[in-house]
């Protein structure tokens, strides 16, 4: 047990990254819009298939191929919000509301990559498996080396922006205090978009990172996203810096777990954390009381 | 052609018990239960286990199903106690992943991702059932002595008493009602009613797997219970029969199999957006989700 401890914690803090960034993007959405994004495992997949056909199918050149892949992921984020959550919004639809069209929005995204891809894992099969370096007793590969390096830098850049910049400070605002953000005359709506942007985009890197490292399937982004969730609640769902802590948390939480149990029970450790901290500590490691429980 | 008629009607009570006993918890008492299904695959699995491997009875089976469910609906509601809003469903989604990850992985006892098959055709005393016609008597006759039962449940005492708690907690408890009670009979109700489903589900396919609890199968149920109107049962059994029935379309459109089942999930989805849109209390519309 002791001599593949570095490993198992390598492999989460290389699987945690990518939980950050999911987790990241949804605390953001959630501190922002005050409701529970569902659809965001959609980003994740749409990203990652959009990878897959551009640069395996039609063999783009790697950088327009993850730019597609980002604007695909954002544009399905993006149409979320448009096509659904806001117009419920206009009518004033509880929060519960939103977060069942929001279950729907995922099945039908993913039943749509079904329809367009197939049931079948596509490999991506651009960076070919090399031999992993070892560190600290644990052996990594470059490109799970260049995950967590993309991640740290992306949740960098997302601190600075939701701290240091304009309007990053105006959306926490809004976060805290909404209707005080309205009567300072901040346009609410203009920063639920740019939420939904940033948070696609973040979850659209999670899916591309995961089809340069795995592959593509259409339930990855469901199992992604239930990831990325629970790491938020252990952060304090509102908590932006708390979903990126419960990310690398829950990634080596559960790889320590795989290290006892059959592999297969990775979703019960998740779940198992999930419940003991919505039982013990619903609000989360930095979570503040913010109407997440209905109150 | 007839046959196939016959499995729709007998799928269609089945799904009928399922969403009237959602029904009761999400639309009677306001609980956000958003993992309704495990315990369709609770009594599903149970039933199927007690009588293939342990050769019970059918009888004894149902009813182990029933108890099983009742119970795992106390230790869901014990569990979530404090949790209400976007905390409660996502704790009973969580509900719905620990059933499907445990039918998964107890491979002894649940034969893993391959599931259960050759469950026996139900027998009482003698009287095989064995027959699709049969089937749906027995189906018919279960399906609605549950779904009266509810309807008369909503207009007793019990049932006033679960929709103040849904309307306003505080003031049911101001009364001296002991909510948290109510809410758990609620709950152990409606998972017993499931199980008794998913236990008539098993018993007539013969064979079960792990998917019975998917996530994607929540929306199905879902886009039922909301298109008829949370808390209100004839809109239920209505949008019952246009949920079921409506994918069955899609058969004679001679779509190729592999597209069949993601339309199938895609139209539940938009008809469960479209109606949270246009429509959010449903068909005949009393109350709306909050």
């Amino acid at each position: 047990m002791l001599n593949i401890l570095p490993q198992l914690i390598a492999n989460g803090l290389i699987i945690g990254a990518v939980y950050a960034l999911v987790a990241a993007g949804f605390s953001l959405l959630f501190s922002t819009n005050r409701h529970l994004h569902f659809g965001h495992g959609a980003a994740i997949t749409a990203g990652a298939y959009a990878l897959y056909f551009t640069l395996t199918e039609r063999r783009m050149p790697i950088s327009s191929a993850i730019i597609i892949a980002l604007l695909a992921a954002v544009l399905v984020g993006w149409l979320c919000f448009v096509l659904v959550y806001y117009p419920l919004k206009k009518k004033h639809a509880s929060a519960v509301v939103l977060l069942i069209a929001g279950i729907g929005l995922l099945i039908f995204f993913e039943n749509l990559f079904v329809l367009l891809f197939g049931t079948d894992v596509k490999v991506v099969d651009y960076i070919a498996v090399t031999k992993g370096l070892t560190i600290l007793g644990a052996v990594i590969t470059k490109l799970q080396l260049f995950m967590i390096a993309v991640s740290l830098a992306l949740l960098y850049g997302l601190f600075l922006f939701l701290y240091k910049n304009k309007y990053g400070i105006t959306m926490r605002a809004i976060a805290n205090n909404p209707e005080l953000a309205v009567l300072i005359g901040i346009d609410k709506t203009k920063f639920y978009h740019l939420s939904f942007v940033i948070g696609s985009f973040l979850a659209g890197v999670a899916g591309i990172l995961i089809a340069l490292e795995r592959n593509v399937e259409p339930i990855m982004g469901t199992g992604l996203m239930v990831e990325g969730f629970i790491s938020a609640v252990i952060g304090g769902v509102a908590s932006v810096p708390g979903g990126i802590l419960g990310g690398f948390i829950l990634g080596i939480v559960e790889n320590l777990g795989i290290g006892f149990l059959p592999s297969g029970f990775k979703g019960a450790i998740a779940f198992t954390i999930l419940f003991i901290f919505l039982i013990f500590k619903p609000m989360g490691l930095f979570g503040i009381r913010k109407g997440t429980r209905g109150d | 052609m007839q046959a196939f008629l016959i499995q729709i009607v007998i799928l269609l009570l089945i799904y009928l018990i399922v969403a009237v006993s959602l029904n009761l918890t999400l639309g009677q008492s306001g609980l956000l239960n958003l993992g309704h299904l495990g315990f369709f695959g609770i009594g599903a699995y149970v039933s199927a286990i007690a009588s293939k491997t342990y050769g019970l009875s059918f009888f004894f089976a149902f009813l182990l199903a029933a108890s099983f469910s009742a119970l795992c609906g106390f230790a869901l509601m014990s569990a979530i106690k404090k949790l209400s809003g976007d905390y409660l469903a996502l704790a009973t989604l969580g509900f719905n992943y620990v059933v499907y990850t445990i039918l998964v992985n107890w491979m002894s006892f649940t034969g893993g991702p391959v599931g259960i098959s050759g469950i026996p055709r139900p027998s009482f005393f003698g009287w095989k059932i064995a027959t699709q016609p049969e089937y749906l008597f027995l189906s018919a006759v279960v399906s609605f002595l549950i779904f009266f039962f509810i309807a008369y449940l909503s207009k007793s005492r019990f049932g006033k008493v679960l929709n103040a708690v849904r309307d306003d907690e505080l003031a049911a408890m101001a009364l001296g009602k002991n909510t948290h009670k109510v809410k758990v009979q609620a709950m152990m109700l409606s998972a017993a009613f499931c199980g008794v489903a998913g236990s008539l589900f098993a018993h007539f396919i013969t064979f079960i797997d792990p998917s019975l609890v998917s996530v994607t199968e929540v929306i199905f149920i879902l886009s039922i219970v909301i298109l008829g109107g949370i808390a209100d049962n004839r809109g239920t059994l209505l949008a019952t029969v246009i949920i079921v029935s409506l994918p069955e379309a899609l058969r004679f459109l001679h779509l190729p199999n592999s597209a069949v089942g993601p339309l199938r999930q895609m139209i539940f989805s938009l008809i469960l957006i479209l109606i949270l849109l246009y429509r959010p209390k449903g068909l005949f519309g009393k109350v709306e989700l909050k």
